[in-house]
């Protein structure tokens, strides 16, 4: 365990020690003003005698107490090397707590929820389930270096990425055959795409029926989801079940539509519609070329997605590419890499990246302490005893 | 004593004063009826002589009785007892402000108005004639002499409304003092007796046949010099400071200061004023105990004699 500080510069507030030292000194300094009559018998050369000395002692200890705590919370202090032995027991949620404490009870353990901010397990299920793998990295990066890790994990597991997760500890992963049947993925209604027109005699509006034409015909993978295509002037309301849609109609977005689309919409806007800001949003679709064709970024739970060029034959050729309702399809839907896997088969491996721990910062007990001191502080320089001792 | 003198002498102050009397060494030689000793012969108690009559003697002072023995005009005299007429000089320049920081509020001035409300009480009970003189910066206000009650009081008023102002004025400013005081008074000074120049006054006084007594009226202060600490000393008449360490002044200044009061002591002695000092934290009748108290000191009651 060791103290250090992230901005030792901070310390130059320690300076600032002098200034009660200087307000309890030159109190003592100043003469008492005596009317003398007999002054000629007094001698002159006897000046007073320069002492070094302190009004109110407690006083200017608290002050200067409370300097350099200050100071040294501007400085930062950390303890890093904290030595941490707990025996910590990361749960993924979808285990039942019962069944994961009566799959192992290590002596005075740790048990956090493997989610966001690793809820104790005392607390709620978390509802939503984030992404595994990287949750398990950041706790093995923030455990102290000598805590004891076990995970209790389903036999099927979620949230993974594509890669075995490196921990820097032997991670004690432990398989639990969960009663719980694992969640299926609810067969997927038939999503809903909502084209939304400014001129009935928009150019573009001929090609998306072909496209609503083509994903009806195409004979549909078994997982795929089926498409419902409906299409309307601007002014005419979404459907409760529209989940994306194609917005053609010049100007602003209204802000039912931009709601929507932050309630977890996905829509495709016109060249002339005016987006919220897509110059800073990803190149979604490129042509041959390498230009930009769809740009976009994700907005509120949704997303949202611009067109660069007319959807017309002479600005997109790729209109009439034999792919362009699939390639449509993908930006609406885009493939998900897979997630899921037998919790043995990716068990983590050793060899993790070293990564100094993360030191523990001390800013918070600092501040109380400061605030602590700042009343005792005000208490004694308020205090009714000092006007008879001063 | 009779009415009362509300603010100036405490009951038990005045309680005190009963046994004392104003003495003066001298014969007094004012004229008039008093209770002191006059060298001049008339009307009184004490048989001197029998003389010759003369024209112009009151016929009532013809000693009938004598000449219907001789059958000549005798005039009985005898030694006429005369009052004294006393005076209080009261210093009031700035210096007279200063007290003590154990009494505050309790200041020379103050001192010097209740030793003088005192006196002027014990010669109203003699029935002797008194004046005052007080001297400020600003000049010098004087009551002429005269007795009884209306006097006290004119003087206790003016007393009262006595406050200190500058220093000791110029030798021309004090020419009114030696004009108003005739020969033979009782002359009491109440000052600090800082000022070189009271002393002079006090000194020309007791040479021009004045019966001169000086109160020196010090502080507990003074005497002591408890001070600790930085201290900026501030004469009050000149305004001039000095700075200076309490404790580590204390010795100096002691030795020095009990060396001035001897040598001040000395010098009045030498010159025939009898002299006293006072202390702020004494009783205000201490000092008119020992001038005027009734057991005399071995070498004031052969003065006497």
């Amino acid at each position: 365990m060791s103290f250090g500080l992230l901005l030792p510069a901070g310390l130059l507030a320690l300076l600032a020690l002098s200034i009660p030292l200087l307000l309890h000194l030159t109190r003592r300094t100043e003469q008492q003003a005596t009317v003398f009559a007999a002054l000629r018998w007094l001698k002159a050369s006897q000046r007073p005698r320069r002492q070094v000395r302190f009004d109110e002692l407690p006083l200017l200890v608290l002050r200067l107490l409370l300097l350099a705590l200050l100071a040294l919370l501007l400085a930062r202090p950390v303890l890093s090397g904290l030595t941490d032995a707990r025996h910590w027991v990361a749960v993924t949620p979808g285990i039942d707590r019962a069944e994961a404490r009566a799959a192992l009870d290590p002596p005075d353990a740790e048990w956090r929820w493997l989610a966001s901010g690793f809820p104790a397990l005392d607390q709620e299920t978390p509802a939503r389930l984030h992404s595994t793998s990287s949750l398990l990295r950041e706790l093995d990066a923030t455990l102290p270096d000598d805590a004891a890790l076990t995970v209790l994990v389903p036999r099927r597991i979620d949230g993974l990425d594509g890669e075995r997760p490196a921990l820097r500890r032997q991670v004690d992963w432990h398989i639990v055959d969960t009663q719980a049947a694992p969640a299926q993925p609810a067969p997927k209604s038939p999503a809903v795409l909502a084209v939304r027109y400014g001129q009935p005699d928009e150019q573009a509006l001929p090609y998306l029926r072909a496209v609503a034409t083509a994903w009806r015909v195409t004979p549909a993978a078994a997982e795929e989801r089926q498409v419902r295509v409906t299409s309307g002037p601007s002014s005419e309301p979404l459907e409760a079940q529209a989940s994306w849609l194609v917005w053609l109609a010049p100007g602003a977005l209204p802000p039912d539509i931009r709601a929507w689309i932050a309630a977890g919409g996905t829509a495709l806007l016109g060249v002339a519609s005016q987006a919220p800001d897509l110059a800073g949003g990803n190149a979604l679709w490129r042509d041959a070329r390498g230009e930009v064709i769809v740009r976009g970024r994700a907005w509120g739970d949704g997303r949202v997605m611009q067109l660069t060029r007319e959807l017309t034959p002479a600005t997109l050729p790729e209109l009439l590419d034999p792919g362009f309702p699939d390639r449509l399809r993908t930006l609406f839907d885009p493939p998900q890499p897979p997630q899921s896997a037998f919790a043995e088969t990716v068990a983590p491996r050793p060899g993790g990246l070293a990564l100094p721990s993360v030191p523990q910062p001390l800013q918070p007990w600092l501040a109380v302490l400061v605030a602590m001191v700042f009343v005792a502080e005000r208490w004694l320089a308020t205090s009714s005893r000092r006007g008879r001792s001063a | 004593m009779t009415a009362s003198s509300p603010g100036l002498i405490s009951p038990a102050v005045r309680a005190r004063l009963r046994d004392l009397r104003l003495v003066a060494r001298r014969p007094a030689v004012s004229p008039g009826f008093g209770a002191h000793h006059s060298r001049s012969r008339g009307t009184g108690l004490e048989f001197s002589q029998y003389r010759s009559y003369e024209q112009g003697d009151d016929p009532r002072q013809i000693d009938w009785k004598l000449h219907a023995r001789s059958d000549r005009f005798f005039v009985r005299e005898a030694e006429r007892d005369s009052p004294l007429e006393a005076w209080l000089l009261v210093d009031a320049t700035a210096s007279m402000t200063q007290g003590d920081a154990a009494r505050p509020g309790w200041t020379r001035l103050d001192a010097a108005k209740v030793i003088a409300a005192c006196v002027i009480e014990l010669a109203l009970r003699q029935g002797d004639r008194f004046g005052i003189v007080t001297i400020t910066g600003n000049g010098v206000a004087t009551i002429p002499a005269a007795a009884g009650a209306r006097q006290r009081d004119r003087c206790f008023l003016h007393l009262q409304r006595l406050e200190t102002a500058g220093a000791w004025p110029t030798p021309g400013g004090l020419r009114p003092i030696g004009e108003l005081i005739g020969p033979g008074a009782l002359v009491l000074l109440l000052s600090d007796c800082f000022d070189d120049a009271a002393i002079e006054l006090a000194e020309k006084l007791a040479a021009a046949r004045r019966e001169v007594l000086t109160l020196q009226i010090l502080t507990a202060e003074e005497r002591d010099f408890p001070f600790t600490g930085g201290h900026r000393f501030i004469d009050p008449e000149t305004g001039e400071e000095l700075l200076a360490d309490g404790a580590a002044a204390r010795g100096d200044f002691l030795e020095r200061f009990t060396g001035a009061r001897r040598a001040l002591a000395a010098r009045l002695v030498g010159q025939g004023i009898r002299h006293v000092e006072f202390i702020l934290d004494q009783p205000p009748d201490a000092p008119l105990r020992r001038l005027f108290g009734p057991a005399p000191r071995a070498g004031t009651a052969q003065e006497r004699s």
